[in-house]
């Protein structure tokens, strides 16, 4: 058994040893939001926050990561509250900045790539508060194991959806 | 099953109830057929209180379609926006949007032209609410009825008001209507009759940017997708699809028990599979027996690189009937026969993937009773319930299918099935367990249909004057729609037949279709021919299958307006016009002419000749050019620009900047269109820039996102989306569709204009380049 700290939570985990975070997050912790696209490291839709960095959970046994924190989309509201030092009243209801601006901008056609991509983009503005379009796309494309790819083609949305995050971020949330 | 039914509406009152009220407005069916088959094949027993919109006392309204999203939003958009239009009550009462499940929808049909015919149900379905409503109107306030007025779901005149839900407070209210159709067929059931239609004049939601209500749940993670599902007990599957296209089964493997002590396979004929409680065992076990499976040797097809020779010279276009375009007129052989110039060429489009982000998932459930549950993601649920149901030889009763959020996968499922469906429902009866089948990356890119590729000639003669005399394009490709589930196919189980030249179903007949809306009115002497064949490899295989094709996004049209917008930016070239303008020169219809002005001005185009200088390519220095394309489609006029720059050294394009001019007639939401041209543009750009499936004698050798590439966003060129709306035309335009095979003609002119050389082929790959 091993414990793994997921979303704030300590969960214990009973898959065999080796198996890759994605099925221990879907299948036996019921974390819903990284989507299985590849299972090769090649698309994004599987992207989780590891402390805080990207990694792909399709590919990273979820015994090699250890004391480490996993944060899914699910998590990114609890994350944000965390980072503000919100009260439990302030959070409530309250999206991550990143995920109200993907709201409010209308980002996703389908939408299945888009908890990767607002993974990657959450990351990104955690360190650079200010992106360019070249951080966004570079972020997006070369930064990581992949490119992150949609299907669609929402990548003009995800890119105004980034600058709002920005914004959103650099204002303390959504009003 | 069809139930014509000639009533008209009718409203009748069931009874009064103690507390709320509603008024359901269900589907009126044939009397005769009302207590036989119609109610075992129909989910929606007309006698109870299913319907396609409900008004509830709280005056909050549920519309029912069975039209699924698949991200472009029409339905939790567009459709809203048009039932609360009819309606006059405000967007935000429609609180719920029952989509897709066959159990609790009622018109079937399929998710394509959304705004083109398949609106029309719930438009007149709440046409004929409205005009019920205020029959109710006037008999409770005693006056005539050309004296009420509705406004934000409210009833008045003669000096008295109620709303929507005040009026059917108490009540239990029955309005039928009439309907014809087949509720499990390809077009599903239609609302006939002439309810009068809002006046588009009158418009004042219809045209509004409202937000897509299925968004804010989707990335709060509240939504379950198909892949979410789960069911108690449900056992997990790994499909092992044969080694070829032709393969049949010599010897399945065996699960090593010591490593997976909880897996086991299931062969059902040449349907292997291994099932597993846990996902994690599943996928490894089934590599295990995979590799251990013996699979007979089979090669029949041609291989990607000699595909164009093949469609060349291997097929016997004779076999097919030829089709005839439309817009045919004149003689265009003879008067080119006579041209002062002619550009005469060949181009070449490959087989592409529809290639969504996540592979097929289904979750299946056959109980004992014979009766299933078949959780799905599909463009046409009550279609694939008719193919389960034939593939099981049992009633179309005893099938469900539920629908969920899904990777959108672009037209793939509108004949039911994407993939995994069927084996997820053949294994769950073999196991009398609930079974979920996940397809990986290599089944999807594998075992899916594709887009099929098209060749085709195109000979354009110029008068000496420099204006076209003659147009003649000669369209060969195989069909584009094969709907039959692949898992039932290997199983051995019964099917819809394959299509053929002789299948008597038009979309499944081996025959080529002229999809090119014409748009050269001042042409004199056209000639468009389609030239079908059968899918290659089908008949060779002994599976009867092949290269499967399915219609994808534009289908047909985008394969046959890309080399006749190449060729007439070439026909430019031969004249030394301006391509824009030469275009402007040969086309006649106003909307046509309008957006091609307006495309001058909004993307900073140059009017000048396009390059017909070689230019020697060699360096790093980029060679810029650019190129138009237009397209009329669904009675949706667009023109688009590309800008593009070119590095002759290595033959990379790069697309620096897109502009897309639409005039789709009534614009119902310029937010959400505007969303969806980004999306079908940028999807366009991709197969322009890289999409080609490879394949060798056997197979599909285009395994995950490294074999086959999409468009990624650093290669995003910059885009400019300009809406001309139209709203005088009254007619809901479409929109992602036509935004999508509007680039690669586009690019590839601009491509000409850079280098001063064509490239009649996709995908503008540097190799293509450096060897055209």
């Amino acid at each position: 058994m091993t414990a793994l700290k997921i979303n704030g939570t300590m969960r214990t985990v009973t898959s065999p040893a080796g198996t890759p975070l994605l099925y221990v997050l879907r299948d036996e912790l019921g974390v819903m939001t990284p989507k299985f696209g590849c299972g090769l490291a090649q698309c994004g839709a599987c992207s989780v926050l590891l402390d805080g960095e990207e990694i792909r959970s399709c590919v990273t046994p979820f015994d090699s990561i250890e004391g480490k924190e996993v944060t899914t989309v699910d998590g990114l509201p609890g994350r944000w509250a965390r980072q503000r030092g919100l009260t439990p009243e302030q959070a409530a209801g309250k999206l991550h900045p990143v995920q109200e601006a993907w709201a409010e901008e209308q980002v996703p056609q389908c939408g299945i790539c888009q908890f990767g991509m607002m993974i990657k983009v959450t990351e990104l503005l955690e360190h650079n508060p200010e992106p360019s379009d070249a951080d966004i796309k570079a972020a997006l494309t070369t930064s990581g194991p992949s490119p992150h790819l949609c299907r669609c083609g929402s990548y003009a949305a995800i890119l105004d959806g980034a600058h709002r995050a920005a914004r959103l971020m650099a204002q303390g949330g959504a009003k | 099953m069809s139930a014509p039914v000639n009533a008209g509406p009718q409203l009748s009152r069931r009874g009064f109830l103690a507390s709320g009220g509603v008024l359901v407005v269900a589907v009126s069916l044939k009397p005769s057929l009302a207590g036989a088959d119609i109610v075992a094949t129909n989910s929606l027993d007309p006698a109870r209180p299913a319907s396609w919109i409900e008004i509830h006392a709280d005056n909050s309204v549920l519309i029912r379609t069975g039209k699924c999203d698949f991200g472009q939003s029409s339905i939790f958009t567009a459709y809203r926006q048009i039932v609360a239009e009819e309606l006059s009550v405000p967007l935000e009462a429609m609180k719920t949007v029952v989509s897709g499940d066959t159990d609790r929808t009622p018109d079937g049909g399929g998710t394509f032209g959304l705004l083109r015919t398949n609106v029309l149900n719930l438009r007149k379905a709440a046409a004929y609410t409205r005009e019920a409503v205020l029959d109710l109107a006037a008999q409770k306030f005693g006056v005539a009825r050309t004296s009420l007025t509705i406004t934000e779901g409210v009833v008045s005149g003669g000096g008295k008001s109620a709303t929507y839900g005040e009026l059917v407070t108490g009540q239990d209210l029955r309005l039928t209507i009439p309907v014809t159709g087949d509720l499990t067929g390809f077009g599903g059931i239609q609302v006939t009759g002439n309810p009068p239609l809002k006046p588009t004049s009158a418009y004042t939601i219809v045209g509004q940017p409202f937000a897509n209500s299925s968004i804010r749940p989707k990335v709060a993670g509240e939504t379950d997708w198909v892949g979410d599902v789960k069911l108690p007990g449900m056992l997990h599957a790994r499909t092992i699809h044969p080694a070829t296209l032709g393969s049949k089964l010599v010897s399945a493997g065996k699960v090593d028990a010591a490593q997976f002590p909880k897996a086991r396979v299931v062969v059902i004929g040449n349907l292997v599979a291994v099932v597993a409680p846990t996902e994690w065992e599943a996928i490894q076990a089934a590599q295990q027996v995979a590799a251990e499976t013996k699979w007979s040797e089979w090669k029949g097809l041609p291989g990607h690189e000699r595909l164009q020779n093949h469609l060349d010279e291997r097929v016997d276009w004779r076999e097919v009937p030829v089709r005839q375009g439309a817009a045919n007129k004149g003689d265009a052989p003879t008067t080119q026969a006579k041209a002062a110039k002619v550009h005469a060429a060949t181009y070449f489009m490959p087989y592409m993937k529809h290639a969504p982000i996540g592979p097929m998932v289904s979750l299946a459930d056959v109980r004992p009773d014979g009766s299933v549950t078949l959780h799905s993601h599909s463009q046409h649920p009550q279609l694939l319930r008719s193919h389960i149901a034939r593939m099981l030889g049992t009633s179309e009763a005893k099938v469900i299918v539920r629908t969920y959020p899904g990777p959108g996968h672009f037209g793939r499922s509108n004949g039911g099935s994407a993939g995994s469906e069927d084996e997820a429902v053949l294994l769950s009866r073999a196991l009398g367990l609930p079974v979920r089948v996940q397809w990986m990356r290599a089944d999807d890119m594998q075992w899916s249909t594709q887009s099929a590729p098209t060749l085709a000639r195109i000979a354009i003669g110029l008068d000496p004057s420099g204006r076209i005399a003659s147009y003649k394009a000669e369209h060969h490709g195989p069909p584009m729609q094969d709907d039959r589930p692949i898992g039932a196919i290997l199983a051995g189980l019964p099917t819809i037949p394959p299509p053929s030249a002789t299948n008597p179903f038009s979309l499944h007949n081996a025959a080529m279709n002229i999809a090119d809306r014409w748009v050269y009115g001042a042409i004199s002497n056209v000639e468009e021919l389609g030239h079908g064949t059968d899918q290659i490899g089908q008949r060779e295989s002994p599976l009867g299958i092949g290269l499967r094709d399915h219609s994808m996004r534009t289908p047909v049209q985008f394969q046959q307006n890309f080399p006749r917008e190449l060729a007439i930016s070439e026909a430019a070239a031969l004249a030394g016009a301006d391509p824009l303008q030469f275009r402007l020169d040969h086309v006649t219809d106003e909307r046509v002419k309008a957006i091609l002005l307006r495309l001058r001005e909004e993307s900073g185009w140059v009017t000048r000749p396009a390059s017909v200088r070689t230019r020697d390519g060699h360096g790093d220095a980029p060679l810029r050019g650019q190129g138009v394309s237009i397209m009329l489609r669904d009675n949706g006029y667009w023109a688009c620009a590309a800008h593009i720059a070119v590095t002759p050294a290595s033959g990379e394009i790069k697309v620096e900047r897109v502009t897309i001019v639409a005039d789709p007639g009534i614009v119902v939401n310029p937010l959400q269109l505007k969303r969806q041209v980004q999306a079908g543009c940028l999807m366009g750009v991709s197969q322009a820039l890289h999409e080609e499936v490879a394949f060798d004698e056997g197979a599909i050798t285009s395994a995950d996102w490294s074999s086959y590439p999409i468009l990624t966003m650093a290669e995003m060129p910059e885009i400019k989306v300009v809406i001309a709306a139209r709203p005088e035309v009254g007619i809901y335009g479409q929109g992602s569709e036509s935004a999508n095979a509007l680039a690669a003609p586009a690019i590839a002119a601009a491509v000409l204009d850079a280098t001063g050389k064509p490239v009649r082929r996709l995908p503008l790959r540097p190799e293509y380049l450096r060897t055209s």
